[in-house]
């Protein structure tokens, strides 16, 4: 027809673009490199830390082109968008025909079906062309699979055909990748990721997402009843814990410790354990006893903070050592008594009785030191994170039946002979692993031909 | 310790593998190079044997882990998986020339795994994940099979080049036909990329359970990306473009040029979230 024969209008030409691998893999290699640039320049980094970097004529170009967040800028978006619509594309144009073909296979070995086919062998038998139908099918089904039984002019076609899902595995994996994006589009709409710090026996109702953008509401509470380190021997951190407690309409719904790869869930929403610190300053503990032995209580001594004394002085803690002269934790006091010269000495946690050498009326000991840490966690919600398990599923699934599946397919024909024998063809195919398939068709073929004999 | 000691000497025997192999094709000889498989295999159980001492060291230090969580595992668990790909490729396709092509590597990185820390060091809390096996197995196994496909690719490109002067003369005129190294440069590859896409699944699921995030294309994410797309391009251009031979063989090449920045680049020139980072 003339309509045929017309040159391809402007959609028909789009449309071709769409559909074309050659546009698949353009797509595939301009996205593979350009993710290199990402990997080099760091980013989301401060400005000032690029300024150092850069001139600042290539500052503001990078900065225009989005290099320093590449990743989420409208180009790199945008070439996303045309992977996912060509993958559409593709998808649209070509399952339904593979569908076609699965759904109306090739029963009968025609001339120019044979001709195409290089797995290929015939043989005579005497009898009659049902008696060797009836052997051939019986033959098939034992070894291959059951085929399917077609009389054509005087002809007898056998079909068989294993592995058809390997034809579905290209169509589910691209079916994956599309799921997957869909799961993180409303990961990125209906979700959040924030970031909070919780001081010890403190709670908090909301988070800052969108790096302290806006504040969102959790619906309840959340308390960090303690945060505590563990260390390896060497004082490498073993674990961060933190016990954290859910509280939902005035009572404790849920409590549990969280660590690192084990986070706590509450209507959907995710805590994880992520960073930890000192939260405000620490206070020592100060016993102080009377020279005689008597008990007078403690004080909690903050850094620098002077603490009054009723009839004796001020006293300030000033100074903390970890290991002080070998003999582990101590604290530097400084005492001020009216009209008297200021004195500074030390408290070893390890040796109470210290204090006793400086003859005062009162003795000081360390108790240690109290230093209330906060926990910091991420918060996160990603309603779509399943939609993505159930894409990245279906991906490896696809490719198992992509890859490792193969639509293999036999043909019999058999045909009355002008000498009065039964003239038979084998033929077979698969659509990948060839060279398995020869040799499971030499055995096929083999089997095939003993029958009946 | 003697799991580094049982390390150390699989790094001989994949020496002499390699020099085997090699010799075997300048000679001409399949006997040497019939040697060279024997002391693969015994490679491949003395390596296994040093894997397990070493979970088994780490268990005796009260620290007890799998051995894949630093550089220096990293390097032995890839020429383990090397060495296990290669023999299993070896006798899949009966030809040893391949051993000369793809034992070197194993080999190689057995040598730079020599000058790394080879203590074995606690694990981080971010580490302390079942995921950890999963992730890291996948991600390996993939690895070695692009590996084995683009020492196959490097043989092709020799064997072609002999083939289009007609000549079958030398030591390339003892290598396998050139339809069979392209076929074998396919078929490592088909089954590399599942393990990839596993190994980036996992680590996805993993980062989600430990951070909130399944990708926040850190430069590992990145790169494992890379990686999968360059691979993603190879099987579209066999697939339904028929790249057969040269440019397919170039292109595996590239492929597993991408791996090694993934695997090691990444970690020594980058910076990002991964353990091994500066060795």
């Amino acid at each position: 027809m003339a309509d045929e024969k017309r040159t391809p209008s402007p959609m028909d030409r789009v449309w071709d673009f769409f559909i074309s691998v050659k546009l698949a893999i353009v797509t595939l290699i301009v996205l593979a490199s350009t993710s290199i640039i990402g990997t080099i320049i760091e980013q989301n980094q401060p400005s000032e830390k690029y300024h150092q970097i850069y001139e600042d004529w290539a500052f503001a170009l990078m900065d225009r082109i989005n290099l320093f967040d590449m990743y989420h800028s409208t180009w790199f978006l945008l070439m996303l968008v045309l992977f996912t619509v060509n993958l559409s594309c593709c998808t649209i144009d070509r399952f339904p025909k593979m569908l076609k073909v699965v759904r109306n296979p090739r029963t009968k070995l025609d001339g120019s079906l044979e001709k195409s086919l290089s797995l290929l062998d015939r043989w005579k038998r005497k009898g009659t062309l049902s008696e060797w139908a009836g052997k051939y099918t019986e033959a098939l089904s034992g070894s291959f699979a059951k085929p399917k039984v077609t009389e054509d002019g005087g002809e007898v076609h056998l079909y068989a055909e294993t592995g058809v899902a390997s034809r579905f595995g290209v169509y589910v994996t691209h079916l994956s990748i599309i799921i997957i994006f869909i799961g993180a589009i409303v990961g990125n709409v209906a979700g959040f990721k924030g970031y909070v710090n919780i001081p010890e026996g403190e709670a908090v109702t909301q988070v800052p997402v969108r790096g302290g953008i806006r504040i969102q509401d959790l619906g309840f509470t959340v308390r960090c009843n303690a945060f505590s380190l563990e260390t390896y021997p060497s004082g490498q951190p073993k674990a961060y814990k933190s016990d954290l407690s859910v509280i939902d309409g005035g009572r404790e719904v849920l409590r549990k410790t969280i660590v690192v790869n084990d986070p706590l869930q509450y209507k959907g929403i995710w805590f994880y354990q992520s960073s930890y610190g000192q939260a405000g300053g620490a206070t020592a503990q100060v016993a102080v006893t009377r020279k005689d032995g008597t008990p007078m209580g403690a004080l909690a001594l903050t850094a620098n903070e002077p603490v009054p004394i009723d009839g004796y002085g001020i006293v300030r803690g000033v100074n903390y050592e970890q290991n002080f002269q070998g003999k582990g934790p101590a604290l530097q006091v400084v005492v001020e008594k009216p009209g008297q010269p200021a004195a500074s000495f030390w408290l070893v946690q390890a040796r109470p009785d210290l204090d006793r050498q400086r003859a005062d009326s009162l003795v000081f000991s360390f108790g240690g030191l109290n230093s209330k840490m906060f926990t910091g966690l991420q918060v996160a919600k990603d309603p779509g994170v399943n939609i993505v398990w159930l894409g990245c599923s279906l991906m490896v699934i696809g490719l198992i039946m992509a890859f490792f599946l193969s639509h293999q397919r036999v043909w019999v024909r058999l045909a009355q002979g002008t000498d009065g024998r039964v003239e038979v063809v084998l033929a077979g195919s698969a659509s990948r692993n060839r060279l398995a398939f020869e040799k499971r068709f030499e055995k096929l073929q083999t089997g095939v031909k003993a029958t009946g004999q | 310790m003697s799991n580094v000691i049982l390390f150390n000497l699989t790094t001989f025997l994949f020496g002499v593998a390699s020099a085997l192999y090699l010799g075997a094709l300048y000679a001409k000889n399949e006997k040497i190079s019939a040697v060279g498989t024997w002391v693969c295999v015994l490679a491949a159980v003395v390596s296994t044997a040093a894997l397990g001492v070493r979970w088994y060291e780490s268990y005796q230090m009260g620290i007890g882990r799998i051995p894949v969580t630093n550089l220096y595992e990293s390097l032995v668990f890839f020429a383990w998986s090397v060495n296990l790909f290669y023999l299993i490729v070896e006798r899949k396709y009966r030809n040893r020339t391949f051993g000369a092509f793809v034992m070197p590597i194993a080999f190689f990185t057995m040598v730079f795994a020599v000058y790394n820390d080879s203590s074995i060091q606690p694990l981080v809390p971010a580490l302390q994940s079942y995921w950890l096996h999963a992730h890291v197995i996948t991600c390996f196994v993939g690895y070695a099979a692009f590996a084995v496909s683009a020492g196959v690719a490097v043989m092709y490109l020799l064997k072609a080049r002999q083939e289009n002067a007609k000549i079958s003369e030398g030591v390339v005129g003892l290598l396998p036909a050139c339809k069979m190294l392209d076929d074998l440069v396919y078929r490592a590859i088909i089954w590399g990329f599942p393990f990839l896409t596993a190994g980036i699944i996992t680590g996805a699921a993993w980062a989600n359970y430990a951070w909130g995030t399944y990708w926040s294309w850190d430069p590992k994410e990145t790169w494992s990306l890379i990686v999968w797309l360059v691979y993603a391009a190879f099987l579209h251009a066999r697939v339904t473009r028929g790249w057969h031979g040269r440019r397919a063989a170039i292109l595996s090449i590239v492929g597993f040029l991408a791996t090694i920045m993934c695997y090691l680049g990444v970690n020594l020139v980058l910076s990002g979230l991964h353990s091994y980072g500066g060795g």
